[in-house]
């Protein structure tokens, strides 16, 4: 039935039929509930009664006007730094795993399965690793003969526990991080590498003055997904610490959490997500400012 | 990005299914509009069953004028075809006309008795569901002319303008769940009285390699007694929790509050919890309770089924009142569980009175489940239980929560257990108070109360 149509028409009707459920998904999964929550943070709804009291600007008055909320941003500082370092041994492994090496692919495969595994899953097998009087890494601490730094608390230590954390992220996603570098190192023409090695470039020259620079977009993408993932951290102290000890690993998405799910406000809670939202897309724009001076795009 | 926020949201879905179905011991005290600080009936397992066989009556001659069939909507599908059948067995005995059907709950409990409340369509017997007192008069017939009213525990708890609407199906205490092999080990031969006993059983046990008092501190739920239980027995007033809606200042070092916490603070600061509070296993410490590595709880009753289930025998798990002063005289806290009541428009309102009547007076359902019986003064049948009332403990019955008391709470997001962790934790736990006193104040303030 499709014959007597032109070309140019079944493929407009191709493109139409095939776009339309991703984007009925998107709509009704993404975009319908960021209406929604906008829509909620005007109000100061309890979660579950049939009315929903606008209340304007109340919630963002709120939120500004109680500095602790923002406290707990300090919280985040050592993912941020554990995410710094991630990226760093993140590219130092992708240009080791794509030289010349003996079984790389096996290398590959161990770096990259942690980031596989369920987030919750990892969180309770860290729980066993933390441990301080069962935990492996005090036992593997005291079985070497650092019985002191054996008895330290690493989830109990005010402020030891984010780093803690941190370097459950830092183990989990430094894989991902290493999978993605290694596919622009792969995408970098081979002839500049020989150039440089006929006008004598060493091989921290060249990783200096070739590697990064050409790697560049996907360092701005890698370390973007590090500074939000920072800043929307959950899961790990939601599940190891609950956000103990008295507060210290507390982040501010189990603040929104506990908000709307313990304290049943709804309301201030989507104002809380609307501000987190802002805030990071003004990270992303601080830092799409300070790394594209160099002004190549 | 988007995988980030997909496996976000799986991780939230995947906590608040864990926090309902979980290990049975979760809750969610902020958002109950009840008192009661345990899991419902979910967390008893089977235990016996045999216990049930209590005094079997000749039948009444006044049971055979009733007659009718009714439906009880149950949670415990566990019980159907079982220990049900037995019930109505010994149940038709005395009332042998009437027929008894049970309709297992599938999901939800609370979730499907509101819909059926919202379709018209109750059973005759069922348990009442989160909803307030004053819509009980709606739905439930006055359970009144049962003549229990005066011989029952929480009778005020499901009561609206002075008619009863809803009698428990059993109540939860709380105390000292303890590894009797652990304390004999340690040279511990009489249970602790007062709070020197106490402490000087711990030293004993402590001396012994043994870590006297389980906390889980970690996990937060299980402090959740210390909060909302040891404070209003120590104050002797069961409605202590809602009398902070009179005062801008809810936390002092002398009321209730500060009194429970500081308990667990010396407990702490003596070495007689965990080595590390900061770094405790729920699942663990059930282990090392059952083996004598750990030797006390201070819980719920319901956790004296599942140490058992952990590795040891029933007669080696004891369980007494928190002797929380000097006095000698002891309080404990008692919470009710799910309560029966009765539909209004049910076809067979006498037969249904008469069926929860004898719940509660003959079934021996409580010794089943492991709650004390919803009757006053009446003995438990069970061993850990029959040990704790034998100590002459003076059982408090909790208040409904204050709707506005709960309202401040959650405006102020004041988490007590949250609280209980900062004050043990805090260099000097005044300041823990100062500031949560301030932000009940101000939240009170703005609210208008």
């Amino acid at each position: 039935m499709f014959g007597t149509l032109s070309y140019n028409k079944q493929k407009m009707i191709i493109i139409i039929t095939f776009l339309t459920i991703p984007l009925l998904l998107l709509a009704t999964f993404t975009y319908y509930p960021a209406l929604k929550l906008i829509y909620y943070s005007f109000t100061n709804w309890d979660g579950y009664s049939p009315e929903k009291p606008w209340v304007g600007l109340d919630n963002y008055r709120e939120v500004f006007g109680n500095p602790d909320i923002f406290k707990v941003f300090t919280h985040n500082f050592a993912y941020f730094v554990m995410g710094i370092l991630q990226n760093i041994v993140a590219i130092y492994f992708a240009v080791v795993l794509s030289s010349k090496l003996r079984g790389k692919n096996a290398f590959r495969i161990m770096l990259f399965l942690p980031y596989i595994m369920n987030g919750v899953a990892v969180a309770f097998m860290f729980g066993y690793v933390f441990d301080t009087t069962n935990g492996s890494l005090n036992l593997f601490l005291n079985s070497i003969g650092l019985t002191g730094l054996g008895q330290t608390s690493w989830l109990g230590t005010e402020g030891l526990v984010n780093y803690s954390l941190a370097s459950t992220g830092f183990w989990r996603f430094m894989g991902y991080n290493m999978v993605i570098y290694i596919a622009s190192l792969q995408a970098i023409p081979k002839d500049i590498y020989e150039a440089a090695k006929i006008d004598g470039a060493g091989s921290f020259q060249t990783l200096w003055r070739i590697t990064l620079p050409n790697m560049k977009p996907v360092i701005q993408l890698n370390l973007f997904l590090t500074v939000t993932g920072a800043l929307e951290v959950f899961d790990l102290p939601f599940v190891l610490t609950k956000g103990g000890p008295a507060g210290a690993s507390e982040t501010y998405v189990q603040k929104v959490v506990d908000t709307a799910f313990a304290f049943n406000n709804y309301g201030l809670a989507s104002a809380m997500s609307i501000i987190l939202l802002f805030f990071v897309v003004i990270v992303l724009v601080v830092q799409q400012l300070v790394l594209s001076r160099g002004g190549d795009k | 990005m988007r995988n980030k926020l997909f496996s976000l949201s799986f991780v939230i879905i995947m906590i608040l299914s864990l926090s309902l179905t979980g290990c049975g011991s979760n809750n969610t005290n902020n958002n109950a509009a009840t008192a009661t600080d345990e899991p419902a009936a979910t967390a008893a397992p089977a235990n016996t069953g045999g216990d049930a066989a209590a005094t079997t009556e000749p039948a009444a001659p006044s049971g055979a004028d009733i007659s009718g069939k009714i439906t009880f909507l149950t949670n415990r599908t566990d019980m159907i075809g079982k220990e049900y059948d037995e019930y109505v067995k010994r149940f038709n005995e005395k009332y042998p006309n009437i027929k008894v059907e049970f309709e297992a709950s599938q999901t939800d409990y609370n979730q499907q008795a509101k819909v059926r409340m919202a379709s018209g369509e109750l059973p005759d017997v069922m348990f009442i569901p989160t909803i307030p007192n004053s819509d009980l008069p709606k739905y439930f017939a006055s359970l009144d002319d049962l003549g229990l009213t005066d011989q029952i525990t929480f009778k005020d708890f499901k009561s609206y303008e002075g008619q009863l609407y809803g009698i428990t199906t059993g109540n939860s205490t709380t105390g000292i769940v303890y590894n009797k092999k652990a304390f004999a080990d340690a040279g511990i031969t009489e249970i602790p009285k007062t709070w020197d006993e106490f402490l000087a059983a711990c030293d004993k046990l402590k001396a012994a390699g043994v870590v006297p008092l389980a906390s889980n501190f970690k996990d937060k739920w299980p402090l959740n007694d210390w909060v909302y239980s040891v404070p209003r027995i120590i104050d002797g007033d069961p409605n202590f929790p809602n009398e902070k809606l009179t005062s801008d200042t809810p936390f002092t070092m002398d009321n209730g509050y500060g009194k429970s916490l500081s308990l667990l603070r010396e407990l702490n600061e003596k070495g007689y919890l965990e080595k590390d509070i900061n770094s405790t296993n729920w699942e663990q410490s059930k282990k090392d309770i059952a083996s004598g590595k750990f030797a006390m709880y201070y819980l719920g009753n319901w956790v004296i089924n599942q140490v058992i289930g952990a590795g040891t025998t029933s007669d080696n798990v004891g369980f007494f009142p928190l002797p929380y002063d000097n006095s000698g005289t002891i309080t404990a806290p008692l919470s009710p569980d799910f309560f029966y009541a009765v539909a209004k428009n049910s076809k067979n309102v006498d037969a249904a009175k008469a069926f929860v009547k004898w719940m509660i007076e003959d079934s021996g359902y409580e010794d089943f489940a492991g709650f004390i019986s919803p009757l006053k003064g009446k003995e438990s049948n069970l061993t850990q239980l029959k040990e704790f009332q034998a100590t002459g403990v003076v059982l408090q019955e909790g208040t409904v929560d204050d709707a506005q008391v709960t309202e401040i709470t959650n405006k102020a997001q004041l988490d007590l257990p949250a609280m209980a962790q900062e004050f043990v934790l805090a260099k000097d736990p005044q300041t823990v108070f100062d500031k949560w006193n301030k932000a009940w104040a101000k939240a009170k303030k703005d609210l208008g109360y």
